[in-house]
């Protein structure tokens, strides 16, 4: 299956790719609803954006007691908004923190790779993040450990 | 012949644990389940009390799933008895079901605390769907509810109560509310948000009795001070279903203790979910967790396992997680581990309340707790029990953790935890998709 | 089309209307007392937006309606407390059109005690739209030190005692830290020691590098006591009117900004081409206007100061503003010389100017550090540039001397610029002196010092350019009602009906072309934009705003707006006692490059006709400075026209 790789590098932190997931995911722009996040890195100095991996246990959809999340077409983990109750059960058995909550919706919601096209990916101005037919992986640890070493340097 | 697997109790663990027998299996076995209620998810009781999802949404198998499976099903059924020797079990109409492996997923039910009256009319649990139903009927907008017990299980179903109109006051005995979830500093920080959200809470109060008057409940409290109310919610405790077990070598301590496979001491006789005594992820010690994801996990090892894998267990990790008002109270792992070396901090500005948990710089536990709106707030929920479940070792970053609980991605990021944690499954392969039965496995 | 027109002086909280709230705004003006320590939201109507947009828009008008002394016969001084600073965004920040995060500052600078309008991008637009609102209107002042908090309603003014004294990076970093946020999960717009100090032109920071910086803003923020503006990226949603045809607008934007040749290289590089192109028209600056060849700077290489150089002579990372994909702003880490591993801003085209060649300072690395530093005592550094680029000849020429500085400073002297800049910053001994800004600075010292200093006679001083070969800016910059460029170059200025390209040293056609130009950078101001990004065509920029709104809105219409709110802040700045007698260059400013490309290009020989010209041009008295009553008939300002002509109107 194809996957959102991340190429921390890229990012400017400009957060547009926020902007075209919120929209949708919910038709406005709020990135307070978008499933991918950046990440400041070194303090302000860089930045990384930060989505579900689609990992293979789907620790939100095994954990779901409802059975509200399954595998899209293309591979995805997807909400059925039709079944999910929003206990939140899936937002704490996510080890990523990639699963959310809509509180006006009350609903559950999560990165479903917008079928297949990607708004993030679409938006992003410097390729930062592309959908690639690869096995998902760490895509920030490298970058995150030496855009952070300066911070871990001054927290001592 | 196919083997013959026996499934008693048709809850979270019994269900998970039939889908993966099909799932595993080579070839296609035969399935009895046993269960005293039609199944069902414990876990949206709280939103059927709400009314904002419909009754039917609830059952987790429906006949016709059951049929699809091949599931031999005997609903409104109880095990009477287990003769492990002869393998097979007794119903309490007379009958006998033999089989290959057994599995006993019978849960747990709620008790009422020895106060007199606690059985009397307008007194609930909120515990079965039978007692949802019961509930539900009681409660009208300006209804007086009383909530007896501040743990877990009672504040699941606090927001419910509150979006039905009603009036609510919580009494605890202890002098403090959710003992079982979070510390004395994060249970103030609920009891005052709860507070301002107009629920009046008791805590050190003893109900001496209930009483019926003029068709209201009065409760009448050790220390004095009686409340008169519609609704007596009792959220006291639960227990596990294990009496019918008595006699049987089937070992029983906390709750039928478990090998790494979790099978009983008997070796065809397997356990799970609330009964199980399995193993947590941090102590790695026998403990039972008695929650929704540890008897999912169970159930879908016991399944693996039934189908003839061999799929070892290796402990679940406690994750609590409730909404008090739009405030998220979640606690994982170690929380309480007196041994650990904790970090805390607290926002003054805001309700919102961190602790993290550490055995050299590993992350064993953590209490969070903020808005739900706030942000941050659910990212780092997830990344808290990715810390606590991979064990990553955190180096410098425990430092940074300690001083900043409140930044916890870069440390996440920066420890590789996603590397870590993305070659973890529970069956050793990816999940599958719970498609039209709502039972993920 | 019919404009939008008002009758009187239209109240930006004009009733709650029936017609729905057009989309990209927010809906509500955030007001904060600092006197009553009050913060109240204000909705405002559809029809006030269409009127008056945002950004300088907004802000002029409040300038207008709210600045007046209380016998309405003059103006408010910047030190007053019913002064106002109006922070303002507009309709398309928070939008994923590149650039949009945009904050426009307005208020009576301390500068020219006048009106401005300076912006500054990053996540301010942003970050308040999601909590609510469109623009914060602060007045009054408070005894303690403040900073406001805003968390979608939680809207607070909090203890800012501790706050006292960092610089702005500090502050931010103090706020992160207080608040356990991170990144652009909070922007926080801040005054360093300088605004504290009321430095006349202290600026106001945000965001590590972005910097609203005209006119003393930072020093009405500091007599307000208000430290700084820390702003949660809130949780309420933007609608767009037509959300694929600001994508389809934001796209074609894009595209005229990657592929045409004039605005590529910003795409690119940002703006760290103009130093090599603006020494080769004679525009850069180089040690406070005394030459205009680069290699009279000690040390200077011209050829390491190209774009790609500049940029890769430093460990660079992207560091953008709301949805933009340009390569424009950076942070650096600095890879050699004393500041080693040190953090900066990459500068502007501005910093290395004001920072460097103006100072006679061409070390890239010390020049990029000390840039950086000028943004956390937080000055604005085109004057900081040119007041120690003054400093510095002076005392070459035995103007200032040692015991009156304290120490020497000689050309190029990074380090001993950075000490100056405390001194200023703090008012520490002569900095005192030198804190009231160039113009008060020279005129205080007279006699020769004063001849050598750079300013506008209305108390500002220009952008970092060498604007004896701009004439354009020059002659916009003193025209100005606003302290820096009203008007400014555009990419396709045959858009709206201009040659494509005039003979920069012909005062007629300068003029001419300065005046027909008006009213597209006003514009452009109101719409929270990134000046940069909305280098393209005016038409896209109308579109953008078309489909975030909904209004139907033409380029005339921009146009007809742009000039109207020019107008609506030269009848603030005329109430504030600005004359025609003001509209000229200092001596230094307005000479004659003595060599480089403009060698011998005097644009003092043909300054009056200019003025007469752009005059005529634009529709105002030559006399009084006052729009013609005609021109605001024609803007549809007849309410102005009363009460600048009164009944003779």
């Amino acid at each position: 299956m194809s996957v959102l790789k991340l190429h921390p590098e890229k990012c400017t932190g400009c957060l547009r790719c926020e902007l075209a997931c919120s929209y949708m995911q919910t038709g406005e722009y709020q990135p307070a609803k978008s499933v991918i996040r950046v990440s400041p890195f070194e303090g302000h100095t860089s930045y990384a954006p930060y989505t579900c991996p689609q990992c293979a246990e789907g620790w939100c959809m095994t954990a779901c007691p409802v059975g509200a999340i399954t595998i899209n077409a293309v591979g995805a983990k997807d909400v059925l908004d039709d079944k999910c109750v929003g206990c939140k059960l899936c937002t704490i058995a996510c080890p990523y923190g990639t699963m959310f909550y809509d509180p006006a919706t009350r609903k559950a919601f999560k990165c479903n790779l917008c079928g297949g096209a990607p708004a993030c990916a679409e938006a992003c101005p410097t390729a930062a993040i592309t959908y690639e037919d690869v096995a998902t992986a760490d895509w920030l640890g490298d970058f995150a450990v030496e855009r952070t070493a300066r911070v871990l340097a001054e927290a001592r | 012949m196919a083997a013959r697997h026996l499934v008693i109790g048709g809850g979270t663990a019994g269900m998970n644990a039939i889908r993966t027998i099909r799932e595993e299996e080579s070839e296609r076995s035969s399935i009895t389940l046993v269960s005293a209620e039609r199944p069902y998810s414990r876990m949206v009781l709280p939103y059927y009390l709400d009314r904002s999802i419909a009754e039917s949404h609830v059952f987790t198998a429906t006949g016709k799933v059951l049929a699809d499976w091949g599931v031999t099903a005997h609903l409104g059924k109880r095990v009477t008895a287990l003769d492990t020797s002869a393998s097979a079990c007794t119903l309490d109409d007379g009958t006998t079901i033999p089989y290959d492996d057994c599995l006993i997923a019978t849960g747990s039910s709620a008790v009422r605390a020895p106060v007199p009256g606690a059985d009397g009319r307008g007194v609930h649990s909120f515990w079965t769907l039978d007692e949802a139903r019961g509930v539900i009927a009681q409660i009208q907008p300006g209804s007086h509810v009383v909530m007896v017990g501040a743990g877990f299980i009672a504040f699941t179903i606090l927001n419910s109560i509150l979006s039905l109109g009603a009036k609510l006051t919580i009494v605890e005995i202890a002098p403090r509310i959710l003992p079982r979830m979070i510390d004395d500093t994060g249970a103030a920080l609920v009891q005052a948000w709860l507070k301002e959200h107009g629920v009046a809470v008791r805590t050190g109060a003893k109900v001496a009795r209930i009483e019926d008057v003029k068709g209201r409940r009065r409760l009448k409290f050790a220390a004095g001070g009686d409340l008169v109310c519609d609704v007596v919610i009792m959220a006291t405790g639960i227990k596990t279903n294990l009496e019918w077990l008595k006699g049987s070598p089937v070992k029983v301590n906390q709750g039928i203790v478990v090998d790494e496979y979790l099978r009983s001491s008997v070796p065809n006789v397997y356990a799970a979910g609330d009964v199980a005594e399995g193993r947590d992820l941090i102590s790695q010690k026998a403990a039972v967790h008695a929650i929704e994801p540890t008897a999912q996990e169970h159930g879908r090892i016991v399944g693996a396992n039934m189908a003839g894998k061999n799929v070892r267990y290796r402990g679940s990790l406690i994750i609590n997680i409730v909404e008090v008002c739009h405030l998220d109270v979640a606690s994982f792992g170690a929380w309480d581990d007196t041994g650990a070396e904790a970090a805390s901090s607290v926002k003054a500005d805001r309700p919102a309340y961190r602790k993290l948990l550490w055995r050299g710089d590993r992350l064993t536990g953590a209490i969070i707790l903020g808005r739900s709106s706030d942000i941050w707030t659910v990212n780092d929920v997830g990344m808290l029990k990715g810390l606590v479940q991979s064990g990553v070792s955190l180096g410098r970053w425990k430092a940074y953790l300690k001083k900043n609980p409140f930044d916890v991605k870069p440390a996440f990021i920066a420890a590789k935890t996603t590397s870590t944690l993305l070659p973890e499954t529970v069956l050793g392969r990816p999940s599958k998709a719970p498609g039209e039965t709502p039972v993920a496995v | 089309m019919t404009p939008a027109t008002s009758t009187a002086p239209a109240k930006p909280t004009t009733k709650s209307a029936a017609t729905a709230r057009p989309g990209g705004y927010a809906g509500n003006l955030l007001r904060v007392d600092l006197t009553r320590r009050t913060c109240r939201a204000e909705p405002w109507s559809p029809e006030t937006m269409r009127e008056l947009i945002g950004g300088v828009g907004l802000g002029a008008m409040i300038l207008y309606r709210e600045t007046a002394t209380r016998d309405g016969k003059g103006n408010v001084s910047w030190d007053h407390p019913d002064n106002r600073l109006v922070l303002a965004t507009g309709p398309l920040a928070g939008l994923p059109v590149w650039g949009t995060g945009g904050l426009t500052v307005c208020t009576i600078g301390a500068g020219t005690n006048g009106p401005t309008s300076t912006q500054a991008n990053g996540f301010f637009g942003t970050n308040l739209k999601y909590c609510g609102y469109d623009a914060i209107i602060v007045q009054g002042q408070s005894k303690d030190w403040l900073y406001l908090y805003i968390n979608d309603d939680v809207v607070e003014l909090r203890d800012a005692r501790s706050l006292v004294g960092l610089d702005t990076w500090e502050t931010q970093g103090a706020l992160y830290k207080e608040t356990g946020l991170a990144g652009h999960q909070l922007s926080v717009y801040s005054i360093g020691p300088a605004g504290e100090n009321l430095v006349r032109f202290a600026a106001i920071q945000g965001d590590y590098g972005h910097v609203a910086s005209k006119n003393g803003c930072g020093a009405v923020m500091g007599k307000k006591r208000l430290k700084a503006v820390a702003i949660v990226k809130g949780t309420k949603s933007l609608r767009a009117a037509d959300p694929r045809g600001v994508v389809q607008a934001a796209d074609e934007i894009a595209h005229d900004l990657r592929t045409d040749a004039s605005a590529r290289s910003l795409y690119e590089y940002g703006t760290l081409p103009g130093v090599v192109n603006l020494s080769k028209m004679g525009a850069l600056p180089i040690k406070n206007y005394t030459t205009n060849l680069t290699s009279n700077v000690a040390g200077a290489d011209l050829s390491v100061w190209e774009a790609p150089k500049l940029r890769e002579n430093f460990d660079h990372r992207g560091h953008q503003c709301n949805a933009c994909g340009m390569h424009h702003c950076h942070m650096s880490v600095i890879r050699h010389g004393d500041q080693k591993g040190k953090i900066v801003d990459e500068p502007e085209y501005e910093g290395w100017s004001g920072c460097g060649w103006a100072i006679g300072a061409a070390d890239r690395d010390s020049v990029a550090w000390l840039n950086t530093e000028c943004d956390r005592a937080c000055v604005d550094v085109n004057e900081w540039g040119w007041l120690c680029g003054w400093v510095m000849e002076c005392q070459e020429k035995g103007y200032i001397t040692r015991e009156q500085l304290g120490f020497e400073l000689k050309w190029g002297d990074v380090k001993g610029a950075h000490r100056l800049l405390q001194m200023v910053s703090r008012r520490e001994g002569f900095g005192n002196v030198l804190a009231e800004g160039v113009k008060r600075a020279a005129e205080k010292l007279g006699g020769p010092a004063k001849e050598c200093a750079i300013y506008i006679e209305k108390g500002a001083t220009p952008r970092g350019h060498d604007h004896r070969s701009r004439w354009e800016e020059m002659l916009d910059t003193c025209t100005s009602s606003t302290a820096t460029m009203e008007t400014g170059n555009p990419v396709h200025p045959t858009e709206i009906g201009q040659p494509a390209r005039i003979n920069p040293f012909d005062g007629e056609q300068v003029a001419k072309y300065v005046a027909g130009l008006r009213g597209r950078r006003s514009f452009e101001d109101s719409l929270g934009i990134c000046i940069f990004t909305s280098r393209t065509r005016l038409e896209h920029v109308c579109r953008a705003l078309s489909a975030a709104t909904g209004w139907a809105f033409t380029v005339d219409e921009a146009l007809r707006f742009g000039k109207r709110t020019a107008v609506i802040n030269r009848a603030t700045a005329l109430r504030c006692g600005h004359t025609g007698a003001m509209e000229y260059p200092s001596t230094r400013y307005g000479s004659t490059p003595v060599d480089g490309p403009a060698k011998g290009q005097a644009i003092r020989a043909q300054w009056e006709k200019m003025l007469d010209t752009w005059y005529s041009e634009v529709g105002f008295d030559r006399k009084t400075g006052k729009p013609l009553p005609k021109t605001l008939k024609d803007l549809g300002l007849d309410w102005l026209s009363k009460s600048l002509w009164g009944n003779k109107a």
